[in-house]
């Protein structure tokens, strides 16, 4: 038994050392990992401690004042909203079909490849870009003026590049072995990827969803280009052609240049609501997903 | 047209009227999607053409008063006296995404294997959800907050008397990009099979070997793709990067002065110019550039990855 | 498979009656408009944003069948919209009809003063400074005087801030107070900001920060300067003791007609001169 299991002490040495490594290293991953955990909790307690407590239903619905104390962000937050959804509806079928197509249709080649690279560099124009794009052909080109649509239109565009490219990786990242089976079976190309790759892919798909949301809502510089600075003064407005300011962009203005009385409160209120509007919108993107993979590990 | 062979013609006289009209069915919808997809990244390609044409055209209007050679190569910005030499921040831009690039993948890949490899699986979902959070804040809350917040505590710790420039423009970057790396590492780690986890461990591997030896090289394109997009959203940030990086034009080479990058001077002037002004032009021509800037340090990415990939 | 098709249904109705109700109140939208007999669009300077605002507000309600719509985004955007005709009247912090600032001057507009607004030089809180020669500003906005000690402070390098180039209020202190003097825009004592709200921010939280705002601004962590031995405020900037104000002004393409005309007036009129824009910290013009 002993000439079985006796290891050279060389090789015990090493092996030690491998160990303390390990636990060193580990240790230093969650080390840096906890820190940046906590700071991030300090960073969200900071902008929701003075905010939070104070937002009653009359802030959340409320019409905003210029002078006296007390006004809301009701057809802000609505706008908000309402583009967010305009623009992902505008935005996810093109981006993800055209995804698809780069991951399971285009070739590999030389041209292919470029395009490929054009777009994953046009995900990094930077959105005041987009946002003079937009402002030279909604305000300027077609004469409508500042409005819901323009912002919608051009926030979709924004979104395209990073939507095509996050689904084409999710979408590569699927195992052959499942398409293939898959066309074992009979199932013709669009079956199979309706049926199997896209819900392999729809993890990766639904990250890169939920970060295009996510960053859409904050979107302050093509808003305020595309959309204006201010609202309707109504609340539930569903009309395309008005103004179009949304939430950061309210923001944007409290903090640049209001002088209504309460400015700053206005401002704490608005960046804690923020977030909190964020962590639900999160959530809202993957529910779905979650019930349909609870039964699965990991 | 040789005669077919009476085999063949009896099997497709087996298959009834209705199940050749739904397997043509079948196939008429494979096409049509696959049309649909087509038609999805032409539309893309258009559009984001037609963007870069209107960026150029406008941006090229500016070498009819300015020369090529002291737009891109001098450094004095004034355009109260014609001088309209963008070296500053065409070198601010690139010298910025490098410092946030150096502080921010590290931390990411770091916290990207915390969540996918050492975390236990009830904490997972929660952390990734704080991560979601992150990206939500809009970026003028982080700029508020780093005018207002960071900006002092850099002052105190270096003594410089302002505060702006790229080191505080680099720290409230990095926290901005780090849950796109973050999260898109971690799902690229979590797509590594787990048999081959399993397989270091019988080989008598340590966790963190796996990590470095398995895990990561097996993610590394997935790892790539999300370092090259939160490099993206770094060069194009601009809101946050505005208020803490002070706006001058001049290259603050110590991290602590006051200094600008091409996304920030946009957003500073170009409300404020006529749009026929040769500063507008200029703008344009900046704005450009830093499509071109994107475009080659992606190219150059894909191909270093193409490279090692294997 | 009974839960996607759950699915599904959910999602179907959702979109289906969000886009019912949608549809309805579109309509009813449009049924309004076709009433409505005139359209404002205001375009230009945010410092005078909350003026508009507050005027289009009270003026909607006075003439319902007016149709405004207001935004904000530099003070060159007002005459350069109305001169294209994309927004009827413009909003400036200069009369847009001279050459201003390194500004050009659009002929063919009509420029309306509307109100005068103060401005002040500011410190923060804490600065032990309270009164500064029009001279000394000057100097310390030239790069000549650097040290607080230099003018009655602490010894501590002055922190100097600038607005960007093109803001109103920039062009306004350039005029009142340099009076040809060219600023120092570099060294690492020297920073720029976009807006009003940073340039408070700015000041409130750098202990050495000198910099210039509206009036109306002066709250919280800073302090404004007496010039010359004048203290700062809307009284010594109304009798014209106090040098440092401006005026803002309103442009249309030609004279003001129709909608434009009877805004303008309202704007102009001794209910509102007296009424809401004293209560934003203007100072009326009449």
């Amino acid at each position: 038994m002993n000439e079985l299991v006796s290891v050279p002490s060389k090789k015990m040495g090493r092996f030690r050392t491998r160990r303390t490594i390990n636990k060193l290293m580990l240790g230093l991953i969650s080390a840096v990992s906890l820190s940046i955990f906590s700071l991030i909790l300090a960073l969200l307690y900071t902008i929701v401690r003075k905010g939070l407590p104070d937002i009653d239903v009359h802030f959340l619905v409320g019409l905003p004042e210029e002078i006296d104390a007390g006004g809301g962000i009701g057809p802000f937050l609505w706008n908000s909203l309402y583009i967010l959804f305009l623009s992902l509806f505008l935005s996810l079928p093109i981006g993800i079909g055209a995804g698809i197509f780069l991951a399971e249709y285009a070739p590999r080649t030389r041209s292919m490849e470029w395009v490929r690279g054009a777009i994953e560099s046009l995900a990094s124009v930077p959105s005041i870009v987009f946002g003079l794009f937009g402002y030279a052909l909604f305000v300027e080109y077609f004469q409508i003026g500042v409005t819901i649509l323009g912002a919608a239109v051009t926030l979709a565009l924004l979104n395209l590049p990073v939507l095509a490219r996050v689904t084409e990786e999710a979408v590569t990242a699927v195992p052959s072995t499942w398409p293939e089976a898959s066309f074992a079976l009979g199932a013709t190309k669009t079956q199979t990827i309706l049926k199997t790759v896209l819900p392999a892919a729809a993890r990766g798909i639904v990250t890169g969803v939920s970060l295009v949301a996510c960053r859409a809502f904050g979107e302050s510089a093509i808003i305020l280009l595309v959309g204006g600075t201010s609202a309707s003064g109504e609340m539930w407005d569903f009309h395309l052609l008005s103004e179009g300011a949304t939430l950061p962009v309210h923001l944007w203005y409290i903090q640049s240049e209001a002088l209504v009385a309460d400015a700053q409160e206005i401002a704490q209120k608005t960046s804690a609501l923020l977030v909190v509007i964020v962590l639900l919108l999160s959530f809202a993107i993957r529910f779905p997903l979650w019930l349909t993979q609870r039964k699965k590990p990991r | 047209m040789e005669k077919l062979s009476p085999d063949w013609t009896d099997a497709t006289n087996l298959l009834t009227a209705r199940r050749q009209s739904r397997w043509a069915a079948k196939y008429a919808a494979d096409r049509f999607f696959r049309f649909l997809c087509l038609g999805s990244i032409i539309f893309l390609g258009a559009v984001l053409g037609a963007i870069v044409l209107f960026v150029s055209e406008t941006g090229f209007l500016v070498f009819r008063d300015v020369s090529l050679w002291e737009f891109f190569f001098s450094s004095r910005w004034d355009p109260e006296h014609g001088k309209y030499g963008a070296a500053v921040f065409i070198a601010g831009t690139l010298y910025l995404t490098l410092v946030t690039l150096l502080i921010a993948t590290p931390i990411s890949i770091c916290v990207a294997v915390f969540i996918a490899e050492i975390a236990p699986p009830w904490l997972r979902q929660w952390l990734r959800t704080l991560l979601d959070l992150l990206v939500g804040i809009p970026s003028i809350v982080y700029g508020y907050l780093g005018a207002t917040l960071l900006i002092p505590w850099i002052r105190e710790h270096t003594g410089a008397p302002v505060g702006d420039g790229f080191l505080a423009a680099a720290i409230v970057l990095s926290i901005m990009i780090l849950p796109t790396i973050t999260r898109i590492t971690d799902d690229a780690l979590c797509a590594v099979p787990n048999e081959w986890r399993e397989a270091n461990y019988a080989l008598g591997g340590t966790t963190f070997q796996m990590i470095v030896r398995v895990v990561l090289p097996a993610a590394k394109s997935g790892i790539a793709a999300a370092v090259i997009l939160g490099m993206a959203r770094a060069i194009g940030e601009t809101m946050a990067v505005v208020m803490v990086i002070g706006n001058v034009a001049q290259f603050g080479f110590d991290l602590v002065t006051p200094t600008s990058v091409l996304t920030s001077h946009i957003v500073m002037q170009i409300l404020n110019v006529d749009f026929q002004s040769t500063t507008n032009h200029a703008l344009y021509m900046m704005a450009f550039l830093l499509l071109l800037i994107s475009i080659s340090l992606i190219m150059a990415i894909r191909r270093l990855r193409l490279k090692g990939g294997q | 498979m009974k839960r996607t098709t759950l699915w599904k249904r959910m999602a179907a109705a959702v979109l289906s009656s969000a886009l019912l109700i949608g549809a309805a109140f579109t309509t009813q939208h449009r049924a309004d408009a076709a009433e409505v007999s005139g359209k404002i669009v205001i375009a230009g300077s945010t410092a005078l944003l909350p003026l508009t605002q507050q005027a289009a507000k009270e003026f909607k309600k006075s003439h319902p069948k007016v149709k405004i719509v207001v935004s904000g985004s530099s003070s060159i955007a007002g005459p350069q919209s109305v001169a294209k005709g994309v927004a009827t009247i413009g909003a400036c912090d200069w009369d847009a009809t001279r050459a201003v600032g390194g500004f050009p001057a659009y002929k063919g507009l009509k420029a309306y003063k509307i109100a005068k607004i103060p401005f002040a030089v500011i410190v923060n809180k804490n600065n032990s400074v309270d009164n500064l020669s029009v001279q000394q500003i000057q100097d310390i906005y030239e790069g000549k005087i650097t040290n607080w000690k230099q003018v009655g402070g602490k010894d501590e390098e002055i922190v100097v801030i600038n607005r960007a180039k093109g803001s109103g209020t920039r062009v306004n202190f350039e005029d009142k107070i340099m009076d040809g003097h060219a600023i120092k825009t570099s060294g690492d004592n020297y920073k720029e900001v976009q807006k009003s709200g940073d340039m408070v921010n700015a000041v409130s939280s750098n202990p050495n920060a000198i910099g210039f705002v509206d009036l109306a601004y002066v709250k919280g962590g800073i302090k404004a300067v007496s010039i010359n031995g004048v203290k700062a405020t809307t009284a010594n900037a109304a009798s014209g003791k106090y040098v440092f104000y401006g005026y803002g002004y309103l442009l249309t393409k030609g004279e003001a007609k129709g909608a434009d005309k009877a805004f303008i007036n309202y704007i102009l009129s001794k209910k509102f001169q007296n009424g809401s824009l004293k209560k934003l910290k203007f100072i009326p013009v009449k």
